[in-house]
């Protein structure tokens, strides 16, 4: 309750502010992940169109999620992953998307698209950046091993482990290795996937999404499951080979960061300029460029400079996450809950 | 009982109160007996729910867990607080001491984890240094686990307890210490009799200020300790944000309530019944005693449930 007042004062606040000073200039709310696309990209885009983009910043799902239903509002574009997408579609939070209004829509790998099936047909979404969480092995501490989720097995890496602090990460890595789906919601399959994490955990040193990063740079770990980027940013550079970056052979949870326009929208125009905009070829590819991911941008990856740390291809093997429905997720709760509390 | 403008003087503190600790803590009261809101937040129906979960025996491994953790790092942290503590009361140089407790706050308190991290990291300065002196080979880890967790704890709290330590045995009467030498004490056995049932309010207000902070801790276990760390404070997080299951949050957030408010009646409650019994001069000191503890619980106390918000 307070929180919602005191954000609709700050809102209140910045948008006198913002109309005092800002004349007739067109503008764009947009709240976006972290660090996901460059400052110069947004200033080249306000420089082109006139449209000034005042940028808000999220570091999860979670946070953005939760932000919007306290009342959050006043934004134009968020960047959700995909199953928040189908969670925001059924909460009747995003407006309908004209495709005709985003000519760059069919920059689009096809192959990206047929895969989604949190938001079939892009009625309220056009996707932006995909990849998922892999394994990153430190090779001058562990050898011989095999490109498996089983490496969590391995009793001589004990200690030197760290999986996601995520239960979707975490859980849907056990259902791939199990052969399941990471979207699957059967009781039973559960149990066996939590069984998995539980032969897991003892080798683990803890779950964490933070400073995972940082550990595996300082060789405190040994082996990580996180983000291709994460783990090279932190990395000394010079010694980026002494990694070996793995999708497990048996799949592997992925996502899809989409660009929704928010129901009630004030600058629904500019928002479809924005979105266009970064569906061009080369602007995708800077955004590519800049987090040394692969691009779903087709024409985009002639433009690109810098090698991704991973193929496109190398994603095949991967399965979008998919909201669970209210069921699931309680399930996904109360058996993650159960790997974390208990010891 | 005298009447005058007092009630007015109060109105602040009362108003401060209730609209920073009593109207949020019925707050978490009312979520902890309703439903999970489907994307969080909460339902207007009543349930038990909350309670039931909450019964079950892996939340008591976490309470356990919690209660390890924050009573092993509290005795830790007296112990070296008790003796500063007295130093620092002897001491020509109180200020510049004073000075020495106050300065590590100048730094933030996120940002002293992190130098713990790069103290005791893999190629941290401790390990460079055994390495150097030759007495290991390969780096030792000292960092994701309980103890790393505890040593974090205990040093970010030992200026909590030092300053009302110090405060007492400032204001104690070290003849008294003399007059037992003088009766025939041993140096321990004056110290143990004389000094400590006068210094018992100070050692209870350390106390507080320690373990209530370190019970509902949450960015040191997350950020130092390992999968076997997982502390009441983080289960209150990932409940909130993660698993979006307010009431239980609620719910968790009311048992360290709970917990912490009954172990400060049960602390003043032996500790007044003690100074009644100990004669005239003990009970002068007990109005001296009072002050600091009524102080403890009324700041310990939002301190705790302020884990949920």
């Amino acid at each position: 309750m307070f929180k919602k007042f005191a954000f609709t004062a700050i809102l209140v606040a910045v948008t006198i502010l913002g109309s005092a000073c800002g004349g007739a200039k067109e503008k764009l709310y947009l709240y976006n992940w972290t660090y996901y696309i460059p400052e110069d990209v947004i200033k080249d885009f306000s420089k082109e169109s006139g449209i000034q983009v005042i940028v808000d910043a999220y570091s999860s799902n979670e946070e953005m999620y939760n932000k919007l239903v306290a009342g959050g509002s006043g934004y134009d574009i968020v960047v959700p992953s995909g199953d928040y997408v189908s969670i925001m579609i059924a909460e009747g939070l995003l407006a309908p998307m004209d495709l005709a209004k985003i000519p760059n829509f069919k920059n689009i790998d096809p192959v990206a698209l047929a895969r989604i099936g949190f938001d079939k047909g892009n009625k309220n979404s056009v996707p932006f950046m995909m990849g998922a969480a892999g394994i990153s092995v430190n090779t001058t501490r562990a050898s011989g091993y095999e490109r498996s989720w089983s490496i969590f097995e391995k009793p001589e890496l004990k200690g030197r482990m760290t999986m996601l602090d995520d239960m979707r990460e975490v859980l849907g890595g056990a259902l791939k290795y199990l052969g399941y789906s990471v979207n699957d919601t059967d009781p039973a399959h559960l149990e066996e996937a939590r069984q998995v994490v539980e032969r897991w955990k003892p080798n683990l040193v803890k779950f964490d999404a933070e400073a995972f990063a940082r550990g595996f740079a300082g060789g405190e770990f040994w082996v990580v499951q996180g983000y291709a980027e994460n783990v090279f940013l932190e990395y000394e550079e010079a010694r980026h080979a002494e990694i070996d970056f793995f999708f497990p052979t048996e799949g592997m949870p992925m996502y899809m960061d989409s660009f929704c326009i928010l129901k009630g929208a004030k600058n629904v125009d500019a928002a479809y300029a924005f979105i266009n905009f970064m569906l061009r070829p080369d602007i995708a590819a800077r955004v590519s460029d800049y987090l040394m991911l692969p691009s779903p941008n087709v024409p985009a990856r002639a433009f690109m400079t810098v090698a991704p740390n991973y193929e496109f291809e190398d994603l095949e093997k991967g399965e979008f996450k998919e909201d669970l429905g209210l069921e699931g997720l309680k399930l996904y709760n109360d058996v993650w809950r159960r790997i974390r509390v208990g010891n | 009982m005298k009447r005058g403008p007092g009630g007015l003087y109060a109105t602040p503190a009362i108003v401060w109160l209730t609209v920073f600790f009593i109207a949020p803590l019925f707050i978490i009261v009312l979520y902890s007996f309703l439903r999970p809101g489907l994307r969080g937040g909460v339902e207007w129906s009543l349930t038990f729910d909350a309670y039931r979960a909450i019964a079950n025996p892996t939340f008591a491994k976490v309470t356990l867990n919690t209660i390890v953790v924050a009573l092993g790092a509290t005795l830790v942290t007296l112990l070296i607080a008790l003796p500063c503590g007295y130093y620092m009361a002897r001491s020509k140089n109180q200020t510049l001491l004073l000075l020495l407790v106050i300065i590590p706050f100048w730094t933030n308190f996120l940002i002293r984890i992190y130098a713990w991290i790069a103290i005791l990291g893999n190629e941290g300065f401790l390990n460079d240094m055994l390495q150097a002196l030759g007495l290991t080979n390969d780096s030792i880890r000292f960092l994701y686990n309980r103890w790393a967790v505890a040593l974090v704890l205990v040093y970010t709290y030992l200026p909590y307890a030092i300053l009302p330590l110090f405060s007492t045995i400032d204001k104690f009467d070290f003849s008294l210490l003399e007059a037992a030498r003088d009766l025939g004490a041993s140096k321990f056995g004056a110290i143990r009799r004389v000094l400590m049932p006068n210094i018992k309010g100070g050692v209870l207000t350390a106390f507080l200020f320690t373990f209530i902070p370190i019970f509902g801790a949450y960015a040191v276990p997350l950020l130092v300790g390992g999968t076997e760390s997982y502390m009441l404070g983080n289960l209150i997080a990932d409940e909130l944000t993660k698993s979006r299951n307010w009431p239980l949050a609620s719910a968790i957030s009311l048992v360290i309530t709970l917990v912490t408010t009954i172990g400060v009646m049960l602390l003043v409650r032996a500790n007044g019944a003690n100074v009644l019994g100990g004669g005239k001069e003990a009970s002068e000191a007990k109005a001296e005693q009072s002050a600091p503890l009524l102080n403890a619980s009324l700041v310990a106390l939002p301190h705790s449930g302020g884990g949920a918000s």
